[in-house]
Formats: structure tokens, C-alpha cells, sequence
């Protein structure tokens, strides 16, 4: 460790005011930063309670979407790492164009946008698009708001929404095949293509076709990521243990997915089935709890993932589409502060009343 | 068409037009006080309202007057003036209860209250439903959904404008600049609501 802190000392009045790369100072702190922890101590009250600053709070997110990227590797094979180190590097040079004009540090948000994008694709997307989806994602969706912590929508979804309008045949074509063992040594190309995914199947009327166990353990077609539920729930499991994800989004989101599921389907067996179908579980724990684009109120939260699970099986039922998450999670976002300023209006006024 | 028939396609109609064809995030009709009116969220409910009730009445109105007046005198290009002339007199006469009844939002509303005459989504909505053949019921149903689906959007706009007031947008992007990208957003997000069935 003493060394790395020597070169990064070493190298620091570089990037002071003055230095011949004082442009790239984002860089420079980015780095420090993750390297170091800062080592501020608060010698009076009020001290912190808890150690869990954003960048730990971050790094928790990413422990938990580590079994659905193993299992994402596992089922999709080393391509995925391309998408994930394209998604880096594309996303990253947006956030560090964007920190060294505003003369801010980089900040930690975008390890998550920048890892669960290239997850919720199609295995066999062209990288090149996965450049274009995150530059547009975190320079529309994060960057014209002002950065990490003040955008109103999700970068990773805007992303995803983008390149489903603008190459749709790409988005709904470009879904990996399970396949054999596993495909860890294997690059997919386009002969592991599988078209259709469970959800698309039962869109056409063979309903059922694949098996729930497959379904449960991810042994389907599907975005990278979305398809092993098992993986989800055992990561998603840990978030809410650490409170990272609130339980409220959650149990809103699923329970009125299961809800609106009751009421379309026939068995236990299918409502189950439409759970693990899709990107519903991993909407619901790694997308929708994002804590900047959902609902402050512990109400509001309920309230906005009631909206996306209804929305969810809403789209999925009645619409030309197969699968609908990703624009039930944006309609959330879009619906998020005005919920929350009317909760806000409600208990003011009562405490009027009361007062 | 026997009523009942016409009261469910008029309900049907009216849900896609709040969500499938909202006639702001779909058609970009009705812009300029949606960009103008959505800084507060208590301006855009009580505008969103205005519109709601003026676009319903507006449609219903110029529906008798269309196809009792001008289609048996065969003045079906007359369309354009009759429509304006009965919206003016319409907002003429909301904006008079509205001052009466409630001076604050009056107040608020200030010059857009009278801009609602010359708001795009209230003329295309008494268009639309000449071009598509809409029974009486079924117009209304129109109406209706069109100014809630606007009052939606524009709701939905303020809350997050609210939201945004205290953050770092670039300089030249505030006001209009980023209200202008927000409804891009939202409209993407709509259009997953395409191609219902």
C-alpha cells in the first residue's frame, strides 16, 4: 500500500493548479479514492452512526449484483466482460468529460450504472451499441441534471428505453441460447442466438413451453443478467439484509406484479412462472430501489413500485410489447417527485391542522 | 350503434388517449403552456384542470355544431373558424368563473389562462375527432381522456421541475432547454404503452 500512496503523492502537484494535467484532476481523485478512503475524522458531535458513506453504499450494490453476474458469465460466457469493460470505458469518458468542465470529482454512482447496463442486454448486442446506449444513458439521463444524486431518471434504464426505439430488431433479437454446460469458455456469436424468450413464447400462444425450474435457475433466453432468479434472490436477498434496497419498492412492486398476475392467469403455478419471467425480479431489486430516481416517503415508495408491478403485467398483457420493466420503471421515475410532493402537501396540512 | 356499444368504445378511447396517444407525449400538441405552466405544481393541476374541462366541453360542442350545422349546409371547410371562435368563448367564459370563484390560481395562471384559446391540443382535439369519425359519446370519451392524459404529463412535469430547482443543470439548458428534454424522457417512457390491443 505504501507504495501506490508514494506514486499517487509523486504524482499529485501534477494535477494541482498550475500542473500540466491539471485537467485531468477528476482522474486523479477518482483514483485516489478508491485506492484511499478519506480519512476525515469528526472530532465533536454529531459523529456518524453508521460507516456506509455513498462509495461503501455502492460497493454493497455491487456485492449483491455479483451472484447474477456469475451467473450471467456462467450462462453467456466472457463476452459479457467485453460489454462490461466497453459500458467502463464508453460511460466513463462521458463522466470524466463532464467532471473535469464542472472541476468536480468522479463519483462512485457510475461502477453501478456502468455495470448493471451492459446486464440487462442481450448477450449477443453489438458493442458498439452498448457504447452508444451508456454515452446517451449517463449524458441524457445523469449528466444534464447535474450528476450522480440528482438525476430524476435511472441512467441505465434511459439507456436500455433508447436502444430498444432506436434498434429494436437488435434488442429483441440479439438473446443468448442456454446452452450445454454453460458457456464460460465460449464467445457467443450469432449462432447461439435465440430469438425468443420465454416471454416472447407465451406473446405467441405456447404458453408454458418452458419449464418453471429452467425459468427459476435461468436456463432460458434473456437479457444477460435477468434470467437466473436464483441468483437474483440470494443478491437482492443481501441488499435488503443491509438495508441498501428498502424492502418497501420491493414487496410494492412484486406484490402488485403478483396481484395483476392473479388476475390474468389460471394456476399458481403460471403467476409464479410470470415472477421469474423477464426483467421483473431484477427490475424490482437492483432498478426500481435505486434510492435518487424513487419516491423519498416511506408512502411514496409503496406507492411508486404499486405503479411499476401494475404497469409491468399491464404492458405485458394488453401491448404490442413482450416485455415492459424497463418503461414501467421509467413511468416510475417520471411519477416519483410529484408523489412525493403530494405526501409532503398531505402531511403538512395535517400537521396544521393538528398544530 | 346502440348506446352501450358506443359508451364502452368511448371509455376505451379515452384510456388510450391518456396513455396511448396522449396528445402531449405523442403528438406534441399543447407545448408551449405545458413548458411555461410547469414550473409549480399547484399551476399545472389547476391549468392541467382548465384544460381538461375546456378540451371536453370544446369537443362536445363543436361536435353538434359540425355535424348539425355544417355538414347539412355543406360548410365542412368553415371547420377551422367555428372551432377557434367556440373555443375563445368558451375559455372567455371559464376565465371569468375562474376569477370569480378563485383569485389565487387566477392570479398564477396569469396570461395562460387566455393562451389556453390558442392551445394547440384543444384545436387538435376538435380536429381529431372530425378526421376519425367519432360519435357523439365517443367524443366526449375523447375530450376527457385527452385533458386528463395532458394533465397527467403536465403534473408529472411540475413535480419534477420542483425536484430540479435546486440542482446543477448547465446553464444553457435551464428552463424551457431541459423541461424540452424531460418531455423526450417521458415520452419514451409512453411509448411503451404502444400498440395496446
Amino acid at each position: 500500500m505504501k507504495i501506490i500512496r508514494k506514486v499517487f503523492d509523486g504524482l499529485q502537484p501534477l494535477f494541482e493548479d498550475g500542473g500540466r494535467l491539471k485537467t485531468f484532476k477528476a482522474v486523479y481523485e477518482a483514483l485516489d479514492n478508491f485506492f484511499f478512503a478519506p480519512s476525515a475524522r469528526t472530532p465533536n458531535a454529531p459523529h456518524l452512526r453508521d460507516p456506509l458513506d455513498l462509495k461503501r453504499y455502492m460497493s454493497m450494490v455491487i456485492v449483491g449484483l455479483a451472484p447474477a453476474l456469475l451467473a450471467a458469465l456462467y450462462l453467456n460466457g466472457p463476452r459479457l466482460l467485453a460489454m462490461i469493460i466497453v459500458s467502463y470505458m464508453a460511460g466513463g469518458a462521458v463522466e470524466v468529460a463532464f467532471a473535469a468542465i464542472r472541476k468536480k470529482e468522479i463519483h462512485e454512482g457510475f461502477l453501478v450504472t456502468g455495470l448493471i447496463f451492459p446486464m440487462v442486454l442481450p448477450g449477443a448486442l453489438p458493442l458498439w451499441m452498448v457504447a452508444v446506449g451508456v454515452a446517451f444513458g449517463v449524458f441524457v439521463g445523469k449528466e444534464l441534471f447535474g450528476g450522480v444524486g440528482r438525476n430524476v431518471f435511472n441512467p441505465a434504464i434511459v439507456a436500455r428505453c433508447f436502444l430498444a426505439l432506436a434498434y429494436p430488431r437488435a434488442m429483441s433479437g440479439g438473446y443468448v441460447a442456454p446452452g450445454g454446460p454453460g458457456r464460460l469458455l465460449e464467445w457467443v456469436g450469432l449462432d447461439a442466438v435465440s430469438g425468443a424468450t420465454p416471454l416472447g413464447l407465451a406473446k405467441q400462444g405456447t404458453w408454458m413451453d418452458v419449464p418453471l425450474l429452467d425459468m427459476f435457475l435461468g436456463r432460458i433466453a434473456g437479457s444477460a443478467a435477468e434470467t437466473s432468479t436464483l441468483a437474483i434472490l440470494i443478491g437482492g436477498g443481501f441488499l435488503l439484509m443491509t438495508r441498501v434496497a428498502n424492502w418497501r419498492t420491493v414487496a410494492a412492486v412484486l406484490g402488485s406484479a403478483t396481484v395483476m398476475a392473479l388476475m390474468f392467469c389460471d394456476s399458481l403455478t403460471e403467476v409464479i412462472w410470470q415472477l421469474c419471467a423477464g426483467g421483473l425480479m431484477f427490475g424490482a431489486f437492483f432498478m426500481a430501489t435505486d434510492p435518487v430516481t424513487s419516491a423519498a416517503t416511506n408512502l411514496g415508495k409503496v406507492i411508486y413500485g404499486v405503479i411499476i408491478g401494475v404497469v409491468v403485467m399491464l404492458i405485458r398483457n394488453f401491448t404490442g410489447y413482450v416485455e415492459g420493466v424497463m418503461f414501467a420503471i421509467l413511468l416510475g421515475n417520471i411519477a416519483a417527485p410529484v408523489i412525493d410532493e403530494i405526501l409532503y402537501k398531505v402531511r403538512f396540512r395535517r400537521l396544521q391542522i393538528e398544530g | 350503434m346502440n348506446v352501450g356499444a358506443e359508451m364502452w368504445q368511448g371509455f376505451v378511447v379515452c384510456i388510450s388517449a391518456v396513455f396511448t396517444n396522449n396528445i402531449l407525449l405523442s403528438y406534441f400538441l399543447g407545448m408551449c403552456p405545458f413548458v411555461s405552466a410547469s414550473r409549480e405544481v399547484k399551476t399545472a393541476t389547476g391549468l392541467g384542470w382548465a384544460v381538461v374541462f375546456v378540451l371536453t366541453s370544446t369537443c362536445a360542442l363543436n361536435w353538434v355544431l359540425y355535424h348539425w350545422v355544417l355538414l347539412p349546409l355543406g360548410l365542412e371547410f368553415f371547420r377551422f373558424i367555428l372551432f377557434i371562435i367556440v373555443i375563445a368563448a368558451f375559455v372567455q367564459a371559464v376565465e371569468m368563473l375562474m376569477e370569480r370563484t378563485s383569485p389565487l390560481l387566477y392570479q398564477k395562471l396569469g396570461i395562460f389562462l387566455p393562451l389556453i384559446t390558442v392551445n394547440c391540443a384543444i384545436l387538435g382535439g376538435s380536429l381529431f375527432m372530425v378526421i376519425r369519425n367519432y360519435g357523439f359519446i365517443v367524443t366526449v370519451g375523447y375530450g376527457l381522456g385527452s385533458g386528463l392524459g395532458w394533465l397527467m404529463a403536465v403534473v408529472a412535469m411540475a413535480g419534477i421541475r420542483q425536484r430540479l430547482k435546486t440542482e446543477r443543470i448547465p446553464a444553457g439548458l435551464q428552463g424551457p432547454g431541459i423541461t424540452l428534454i424531460i418531455a423526450g424522457l417521458m415520452a419514451l417512457a409512453f411509448m411503451g404503452f404502444a400498440g395496446v390491443t
